[in-house]
């Protein structure tokens, strides 16, 4: 017998770049506001800590959480790149499903800016982060193989950037509140051919928290229950993969959650997706479904994914305009979600949303379709 | 400025994970090994196969011609390194995907390196390996038919 889950409450820090604010600082505005969305008496209240952090420092979380009084629980802390933040979320969801545990504190901290001038430095033990392949790169390969192989235009991956920039103003909690157009999309510098600077996320500082505990019951209003939860990591991408680069770990992801849950992508009212890169989520919005192999250019471009369309993809700004600080965007996106199924999403909020749905991708190891993915589908039956 | 290309085999330390070349008879070749059982190849030697668990992973070198699957280039800087520098994954002949580096020093007119364009790859396009960059990674050049800017 398994427990029913939801989430109880959530909350984040503002995102951009925050050098001025430490981890702790961070984390204590996101975990402060979770509790308190959930009803809880208190920090004492929470039974287990799962973090996802990619940069991190070791001991990241018992730095932030001891002073607001989370001491003594287990804490455990994950890496997974992207996903991180959505890997601590399911395995906490996970943790109170079987029930080791009650009331889970699930916590997203990255502090880029403490670490990076710039762009994420490659890892110089991997293959290829050794050769100098940076993030923004393997995107980029992502996007010269759908201008051939699909004939997906600048025009449509740019529209990703508008789109998500046009959401964000709604966001007053995003880094990049501010409407771009397709010519000025196009006309920001080249990064990783053909991927131009407003297709591609900035660093950012912020954390983000969810509490997961047991359905209270099928009347609360505060409760979003969680219908399903997976995490693939990626199988081999070689020379035997003819779709590019993390398409495959996305769908087969997905499939799991999906069958989980007992929907089809078509039930989905309200989706939060990983568009580090534009061709990302054109790429992820086919792994899940929405449109065919090779449609995701034409989706876009039809509105189908705006706030306004038939199923909104990203409507808190996603990556690109919420900002992407690593560890805890997974949990931001939970977050957006929950605020979306309560009807709490303010300006941005998209109409009638009933089930969402959260997709994460994280990679950086040579040789495999990703790191890991997690997909969710929160919402009521 | 991409990188310049030499044929003057890097000094890589034991736990440099970059795919390694080996230069025979002035052909550059990829080191890898192929799977006795099912084939599967791949440009390091593992114990056993990844893809059937087999044992006998047999020693080989692929290439050098090669299909570019894909290709980029970078424009950001990295450290260590000056951008922009051409990217591309390419399928060795019946052998394994790797990532490789872009050089194009037929436009090198002299051949001292400098003036050398960085090059865009289209997928499907014929390349073939050509030495090292000056970073150690593996480089290729593209058959001449398959420029991009090529009429």
């Amino acid at each position: 017998m398994t427990t029913e889950t939801a989430v109880w409450g959530v909350g984040t820090s503002l995102f951009g770049k925050q050098p001025q604010l430490s981890a702790p600082e961070l984390t204590w505005v996101a975990v402060l506001e979770a509790i308190d969305d959930a009803g809880l008496a208190g920090a004492s209240a929470i039974d287990a800590v799962y973090a996802g952090t990619v940069f991190g420092d070791p001991g990241v979380a018992q730095r932030a959480l001891q002073s607001i009084g989370v001491t003594s629980v287990p804490i455990i802390t994950i890496e997974n790149a992207c996903a991180s933040g959505t890997t601590a979320f399911h395995e906490a969801r996970l943790a109170v499903e079987s029930g080791r545990y009650e009331r889970v504190l699930a916590l997203g901290i990255e502090t880029m800016t403490a670490v990076f001038d710039g762009a994420i430095a490659p890892i110089r033990s991997d293959a290829e982060g050794a050769q100098g392949f940076a993030m923004p790169s393997i995107y980029g390969m992502s996007a010269t193989r759908y201008v051939h192989e699909f004939g997906v235009t600048s025009e449509q991956m740019a529209l990703v950037s508008v789109k998500n920039h046009r959401h964000a103003v709604g966001n007053p909690r995003a880094q990049h509140s501010r409407t771009v157009t397709v010519e000025q999309v196009l006309a920001s510098r080249m990064i990783a051919d053909p991927l131009t600077l407003y297709q591609c996320c900035s660093i950012a500082d912020a954390a983000a928290a969810a509490i997961i505990g047991p359905r209270r019951s099928p009347s609360h209003p505060r409760d979003v229950p969680i219908r399903s939860s997976a995490l693939r990591s990626g199988k081999l991408w070689d020379q035997r993969s003819s779709k590019v680069w993390g398409w495959d770990i996305v769908a087969e992801t997905a499939a799991l959650a999906y069958e989980q849950a007992g929907i089809g992508p078509s039930d989905v009212d309200v989706f939060e997706v990983h568009d580090a890169f534009t061709i990302g989520e054109i790429v992820t919005t086919e792994a899940l479904g929405l449109c065919e192999l090779g449609g995701g250019g034409r989706l876009v471009e039809s509105g189908h994914t705006s706030i306004g369309g038939p199923q909104p993809v990203n409507p808190s700004g996603g990556l690109l305009s919420r900002g992407h600080p690593l560890g805890a965007t997974g949990l931001a996106q939970i977050a957006e979600i929950v605020w979306q199924l309560r009807g709490e999403a303010g300006a941005r909020q998209v109409d009638d949303a009933r089930v969402g749905v959260v997709e994460t991708m994280g990679g950086g190891a040579a040789g495999v379709d990703g790191n890991g993915c997690v997909v969710a589908v929160l919402g009521r039956s | 400025m991409s990188d310049r290309l030499t044929l003057e085999p890097p000094e890589l330390g034991p736990a440099d994970p970059r795919p390694r070349l080996t230069l025979v008879d002035g052909v550059v070749l990829a080191s890898g090994s192929r799977c006795a059982a099912c084939g599967h190849a791949i440009a390091v030697v593992p114990p056993r196969c990844p893809v059937c668990g087999g044992d006998t992973m047999e020693g080989t070198s692929f290439g050098p011609g090669a299909t570019v699957f894909t290709a980029t280039i970078l424009r950001i800087p990295v450290p260590g390194r000056e951008p922009p520098y051409g990217l591309a994954y390419i399928d060795l002949d019946d052998g394994p995907r790797i990532l490789v580096h872009v050089i194009d020093s037929a436009s090198d007119d002299d051949g001292d390196g400098d003036g050398v364009a960085v090059l865009p790859l289209r997928p499907g396009g014929r390349v073939h390996l050509a030495g090292w960059t000056e970073h150690g990674d593996p480089a290729v050049r593209p058959s001449p038919a398959d420029r991009e800017d090529a009429p």
